[in-house]
């Protein structure tokens, strides 16, 4: 079987969370002239105290207001003739096919889409805070939405145009980021497990009283790879000690956590990146910290001959780091209607689908099942335990927007695993 | 200078050098902003793409970051630099319980190795095409910076391939019973980024030892041989020592970049027990919230390195004093 999916290892480092590896020097050119741009009075106004917003948590549900200058469009608008829809998403992040459909759907208004991608969030809210780009559609994760409903980046949604948000679970119509869906669809979600390969790994790690336990076995020394995504990787570490609040400040679990990475480090001198859906078929590694999503392309990247059915990967039932991302529609778009039919259009069933066919991300919708997916032969059923079950949801772990201050705390936990110890 | 090199000095004892001109009919007279014009471009060459990003840097590490959008808030003041970030950065690498100073000390071990395996390696290459490749001199130049022309990375990727467990590397290695397994290179090998780095950094090394051994007047050496020096003596005495600028100027070419280098570790290793600083300043500036702790592990490993590019150019100034004595 062969990906649909063009990405390769040059074709722009490979995930979308693969945020990482640009060049030092482009990066402070970025920065500097970040700085600059903020030294010229352009730009969002900066407040340097504290964020101000909410924290979104489960039991703390956030209902953001709807401000007088942005408020939703009105009912039955007709679309806007000849529109360029822009869509800017993630690299590798929708199938082009998915687009192309959406304009031969709605051909009779002229519309065409135009697809632009960003590699990590930093660039995509400083070309959006620039206030020079009119993109429409934007595909952010859970914790920017604070920063761009409060600085009014994105328009609150009119539910009249996106009848298909039925279509999803039941509990991300009324998601405790976003009270009554007022500014965000749901995109795809995912959780965050262990992926392993049979041939090389004999203990059955789902069956192990503690499987995280795995990742600090002498014996796989070299083989090991956990995600170089801080909150991902210091999470597994607290669901390990059985700490289920992965967004903690407290530094007994820091401490408790940057000892345990600083043993894995000496134990199996782990490789840490975000290419598990690259060395774990390529063998350059055995056990992977994966993402579900990840595991389900990781398929289509084995060498020629590999046998997608040694790949296991567990989730814990309970608990389970989980997340999901976001489809809103951006305040400088020209085309605020037809972004509401692009929103409606992502949610339906059968197009979600034939965009998941090449994203490998799960979207969430009541409809999809690991029977199905592997009936329609997207998932090897070895793989099903990758398919984000509604239960596995609700149970979940989300890894949230952190205080500063906790944030920073984080950091430094991680700074010391990547310095080597 | 305020003449042009077609300017004769005139012989008139009272006048200083400054005080000259040519005389009408004398040359070609030139006006006195004419041959410092020529440094312009060059200056604002090293302004632009110097001076003021070195600044933003500086800014940047005595600066804050906005606590909404993650990003480095420069101070342009230096009366109002914020100190907190550096001081703590330095207690990270210096002080008590100071856990940066590992990959401090790993990267200086890194490139030390790396740029001392590039002088063994070139040095014999250099020297051969410089005194023996006759005719051939040209074509073997080009094939020394051939791997220019394929970018760094496709390069490291091909080792990649090369390295992994059933790689050409060890199915050779295995085929010739040199070892009885696969040779874990990319499970965070500090050898294999050692080689990378040498791979990666000899062809800067080879040009300028090249150019210092060509320079090199052959007739030197025939004078040694024919003062009785045997052959290891002459190089020993005469081509050696005659080379050493070129070692240094390779030296510091390789190692400068090495010293920043972060791609090598990512693709041939990517655990932390091989982190250099490099890696360090990647993940700081490309982290959210951290983009100024990046610019003080740039400052200080720039003090650092201040160093040794002092001693070069006193090294250097030294060598053309002594040459034009």
């Amino acid at each position: 079987m062969r990906h649909p999916r063009e990405r390769g290892i040059l074709s722009g480092p490979l995930s979308r969370r693969d945020f990482i590896k640009r060049s030092a020097g482009t990066a402070f050119a970025l920065s500097g002239a970040a700085a600059i741009l903020e030294a010229c009075g352009k730009g969002t106004p900066i407040t340097p105290t504290s964020t101000g917003f909410p924290l979104a948590r489960p039991n703390q549900p956030v209902k953001w207001p709807i401000f007088g200058d942005n408020v939703p469009i009105a009912d039955g608008l007709p679309p806007e003739q000849n529109a360029t829809l822009k869509v800017y998403n993630w690299s590798d992040y929708i199938y082009k096919k998915v687009l192309k459909d959406f304009q031969r759907k709605y051909r009779q208004y002229g519309v065409k889409t135009e697809l632009s991608t960003f590699n990590n969030t930093d660039e995509a809210l400083a070309k959006i805070r620039s206030g020079q780009v009119d993109f429409d559609i934007f595909f952010p994760t859970v914790d920017l939405l604070g920063k761009l409903i409060e600085f009014k980046f994105i328009r609150p949604l009119n539910h009249t145009y996106i009848p298909n948000i039925q279509n999803v679970w039941s509990e991300l119509q009324d998601p405790f980021y976003d009270q009554g869906w007022q500014y965000t669809v749901p995109y795809v979600v995912y959780t965050t497990g262990i992926a392993w390969r049979t041939d090389h790994v004999k203990d059955d790690i789902s069956a192990m009283p503690n499987p995280y336990d795995i990742f600090w076995n002498t014996t796989y020394k070299g083989k090991v790879e956990v995600l170089d995504d801080y909150r991902e990787t210091m999470s597994m570490v607290l669901l390990r000690n059985q700490i289920y609040d992965v967004n903690t400040g407290n530094p007994k679990h820091l401490a408790l956590v940057k000892d345990q990475l600083l043993q894995l480090a000496q134990a199996t001198n782990p490789i840490v990146n975000v290419q598990d859906y690259v060395d774990l078929p390529e063998a350059k590694t055995w056990i992977n910290e994966a993402w579900s999503g990840d595991m389900v392309n990781a398929q289509y990247y084995g060498p020629k001959g590999f046998d997608p059915g040694v790949i296991r990967y567990w989730a814990q039932p309970v608990h389970a780091p989980v997340n999901n991302d976001l489809i809103v529609i951006l305040k400088a778009g020209k085309n605020p209607v037809m972004s509401h039919l692009f929103l409606n259009y992502m949610l339906d069933f059968n197009n979600s689908m034939e965009n998941f066919s090449w994203v490998g991300y799960q979207p969430p919708q009541t409809a999809v099942t690991a029977d199905l997916l592997v009936k329609q032969q997207l998932i090897p059923p070895n793989l099903k335990t990758a398919v984000v079950d509604e239960s596995i949801w609700k149970t979940g772990a989300r890894e949230l927007e952190l205080s500063p201050s906790v944030d920073s705390a984080w950091h430094d936990v991680w700074t010391q695993f990547k310095a080597g110890g | 200078m305020t003449c042009g090199p077609s300017s004769r000095p005139v012989a008139e004892p009272a006048a200083s050098p400054r005080e000259r001109r040519p005389r009408r009919g004398e040359g070609v007279w030139y006006p006195r902003w004419f041959w410092p014009l020529f440094a312009t471009p060059g200056i604002i060459w090293l302004a632009v793409l110097f001076v003021v990003p070195f600044y933003v840097v500086l800014s940047i590490a005595f600066g804050t970051f906005d606590q909404i959008f993650r990003n480095p808030v420069p101070i342009w003041n230096p009366a109002q630099w914020y100190t907190g970030t550096f001081g703590k950065v330095i207690g990270q690498i210096f002080g008590r319980g100071a856990f940066l100073s590992a990959p401090f000390v790993r990267t200086f071990v890194y490139v030390a190795a790396a740029s001392a395996l590039c002088i063994l390696i070139s040095y014999p290459v250099s020297y051969y095409v410089a005194r023996y490749a006759g005719r051939r001199k040209g074509i073997l130049l080009v094939l020394l910076i051939a791997p220019f022309w394929i970018s760094y990375m496709m390069r490291m990727l091909a080792w990649v391939n090369l390295l992994q467990g059933d790689g050409l590397v060890n199915r050779s290695l295995t085929s010739l019973h040199l070892v009885a397994r696969p040779v874990d290179w990319l499970g965070g090998n500090a050898l294999t980024v050692i080689l990378g780095l040498v791979y990666g950094y000899i062809p800067y090394m080879i040009l300028p030892l090249f150019a210092g051994l060509d320079r090199i007047d052959p007739n030197l050496l025939e004078a040694s041989r024919d003062l009785g020096a045997s052959r290891v003596r002459t190089f020993l005495r005469v081509t050696l020592p005659m080379s050493k600028q070129a070692i240094l100027a390779g030296m510091v070419i390789v190692s400068l970049p090495m010293f920043g280098d972060y791609f090598t570790n990512d693709l041939l290793s990517g655990a932390p027990r091989t982190s250099m600083i490099g890696n360090l300043i990647d993940d700081a500036v490309t982290t959210p919230g951290q983009g100024t702790n990046g610019a003080v592990l740039v400052l200080i490993l720039m003090i650092i390195l201040i160093l040794p590019m002092f001693y070069y150019v006193y090294s250097t100034a030294k060598a053309t004093k002594e040459r034009a004595a």
